[in-house]
């Protein structure tokens, strides 16, 4: 256990209840809420009426990275006079992410290794970054964390195969498991023990049955999710050993539609571009929007060429930035939560658990070997 | 917030030389003081258009300007060929490794470059002539399409053929009735003995099609892959790791890169795409 507090406390509904109404008037809440069809997404809250309960959805449609990466985002403001004057836009707004999922916790943990280094995130690395990510960073910073662990997985969800869920260790100020009608409250952070000790009347501390109760719960949760699981470990070594035959890059490039949905769900892809929209003609915007790999525009060059332009050699890319050791030892993990999205999305079934799968059971041919030595040789 | 890396400073273009058909010389002056590692590059930005990433062409050791050799080719550079002095420009970085230099001491230093690529080869050549007695020899082997394709055609064909120290070859793909030096691609005039294979370095770095039967050929000719130093030329958008557009392997060009030696990545796919 490696709560920031070993307490366990107990809030009831009502109690959340209230304690959300006071934190919505004093920053911008994000919370699950329910969109005009029957799907959950993570939207700024201005009423507790609007709260999906963790009992209504197993996890929103789409992760809450584009609070921290938005899809565009203004960069830069610039000015064309007599000189040229480019000054930064910051968003460092106070919030609070409410109802998180711990995949999605995960992947945030990610995103703040890669663009902050060690400045965000608990599991830091060994060195320090070579160009943390302002933007981001500022972003990031003043995000409160209110994960939902999660009972019980949707059809598509395999975060155990992944180290992503269904409860998280760390990385968390306040983390809820439902328990008997109210919520069990883990503190991850000081931030998390000073909401506690500030709101105390809403709060009491577990009896130890209580305690046992979470432990069983967890338990579980973990055996109902036993049967998504995949192999990840074997797709990891083949792919890092270059042990994978490019016929199944191949068979998988004809279900392609390069559509970058698999990216723009995926809570860890972040792949962007920097592209300046002039307003009139002498000032505009320097933004940055979501890219993916996909994208057979990924690669253009000046010119027009693009490196990359068989689809085969996109997915092979996609999914050696994934899983290969090579990314994981740079980022201590690998690219994927499991939270079952791009599964979702793929009209073609490509996703994290079928491309897996189909790694793991394809035999490792003499071509992938042969493929390899040629590489070297050439 | 401070030290924000994408965060251009300002420069303005002081002057413009033609070099060819389709290659302008641009003379970049910045706000403040701007130090760079040969080999390194730079985003550049055309206000409203947008960055793009280039390879200073000038010496380092010159603080006051610096000098971006660029081919017009996309939508920034086609731009940028139709500004005249006094265009504000911003520039970011310096982002990359650069060339060793230091490992480079005491060795022969093999140069083989092509079209365009001799912009970062230009800055490369200028700091190895600093400090020129800190290696055993400078081997230049310079091509282009016609004569005319040629850039820094006034150094080229004048004083930097008579430089103490340095042996330097030109070719052109195709010839004209004047035209002194060889004829046929570069590989034409590599040769075994240009250097000691054994205790040399060689810097490539031209069109991808060039480096690949350059670099062919020098493994060939017994140079150890470790010992080629390969330029990259990938779409940099971001400079700093992170955008992804860079990626070869699990390098990002213009972190890890942009020179990278042959055995760190001839593992990998499509390098010379």
């Amino acid at each position: 256990m490696s709560r920031y507090e070993e307490d366990l406390w107990i809030i009831t509904r009502d109690n959340l209840v209230a304690l959300m109404e006071v934190f919505i008037k004093t920053r911008e809440v994000i919370a699950p809420v329910r969109g005009h069809g029957e799907e959950v997404i993570f939207y700024p809250i201005e009423s507790i009426e609007d709260v999906a309960w963790d009992w209504q959805y197993v996890n929103a449609v789409l992760p809450p990275k584009r609070f921290f990466l938005p899809q565009t985002e203004v960069m830069f403001e610039y000015r064309y006079d007599n000189g040229y004057k480019i000054t930064p836009r910051y968003d460092d707004r106070v919030r609070m992410i409410f109802g998180i999922r711990p995949c999605d916790v995960n992947a945030l943990v990610f995103l703040d290794r890669f663009f902050g280094g060690g400045s965000l995130s608990k599991k830091s690395p060994d060195e320090e970054p070579l160009f943390p990510d302002s933007h981001y960073i500022k972003r990031r910073a003043n995000t409160f964390i209110i994960a939902f662990g999660c009972h019980q997985p949707g059809e598509n969800c395999f975060c155990v195969c992944c180290d992503g869920g269904p409860f998280l260790e760390e990385d968390y100020d306040l983390q809820l498991t439902s328990m008997n009608g109210d919520y069990a409250v883990e503190v991850g952070s000081a931030r998390g023990l000073k909401i506690i000790y500030g709101n105390e009347h809403f709060f009491h501390m577990a009896s130890s049955d209580e305690v046992k109760e979470l432990e069983r719960i967890k338990e579980d949760a973990l055996n109902k999710f036993g049967d998504t699981c995949a192999y990840v470990s074997k797709a990891i070594r083949r792919v890092t050993e270059a042990k994978v035959d490019d016929s199944l890059w191949e068979k998988l490039a004809e279900r392609c539609l390069d559509c970058g949905g698999c990216s723009y769900v995926c809570p860890t892809c972040c792949c962007y571009n920097i592209v300046d929209i002039p307003l009139s003609e002498k000032s505009g915007i320097r933004t940055r929007t979501w890219d993916s790999c996909a994208f057979a525009g990924f690669t253009r060059i000046a010119g027009g060429e693009i490196l990359r332009s068989d689809k085969k050699d996109r997915l092979k890319r996609r999914f050696f930035h994934k899983l290969s050791y090579q990314y994981i030892e740079k980022n201590k993990r690998h690219g994927c939560v499991g939270c079952g999205r791009c599964i979702t999305t793929c009209l073609g079934d490509i996703n994290m658990p079928s491309v897996v799968e189909a790694i793991r059971k394809q035999k490792v041919t003499v071509q992938a070997a042969a493929t390899l030595r040629h590489e070297e040789e050439i | 917030m401070k030290n924000n890396p994408y965060q251009p400073l300002n420069a303005e273009i002081v002057d413009i030389i033609d070099e060819s058909a389709l290659i302008k010389t641009f003379v970049v002056t910045p706000d403040e003081t701007f130090r760079f590692r040969t080999g390194q590059f730079v985003e550049l930005t055309l206000p409203g258009e947008g960055e793009a990433p280039f390879t200073p062409s000038s010496s380092p050791a010159d603080t006051e300007k610096m000098e971006f050799t660029i081919m017009k080719a996309g939508s920034v550079t086609s731009l940028l060929h139709n500004c005249d002095k006094g265009q504000k420009v911003g520039i970011r970085g310096p982002f990359g490794n650069g060339y060793p230099l230091d490992d480079f001491a005491g060795k022969d230093v093999y140069i083989v470059g092509g079209g365009v690529g001799l912009a970062p080869i230009r800055s490369l050549f200028l700091s190895l002539l600093d400090r020129i007695k800190d290696f055993n020899s400078v081997v230049c082997r310079f091509g282009a399409k016609t004569p005319k394709d040629f850039i820094y055609k006034d150094s080229l064909f004048g004083p930097w053929q008579k430089l103490d120290g340095v042996d330097m070859k030109l070719t052109a793909d195709e010839a004209d009735s004047n035209w002194e030096y060889n004829v046929g691609l570069v590989t034409n005039i590599l040769s075994e003995d240009d250097v000691d294979i054994k205790n040399a370095v060689v810097v490539v770095c031209g069109p991808p099609i060039m480096m690949k039967f350059v670099t062919f050929q020098l493994v060939e000719f017994g140079f150890p892959d470790s010992a080629i130093y390969l330029s990259m030329e990938k779409n940099m958008s971001c400079g700093i790791g992170k955008c992804g557009h860079c990626m070869i392997g699990k390098y990002y060009v213009c972190k890890d890169g942009p020179v990278f030696t042959y055995d760190q990545i001839k593992a990998y796919p499509n390098i010379w795409d």
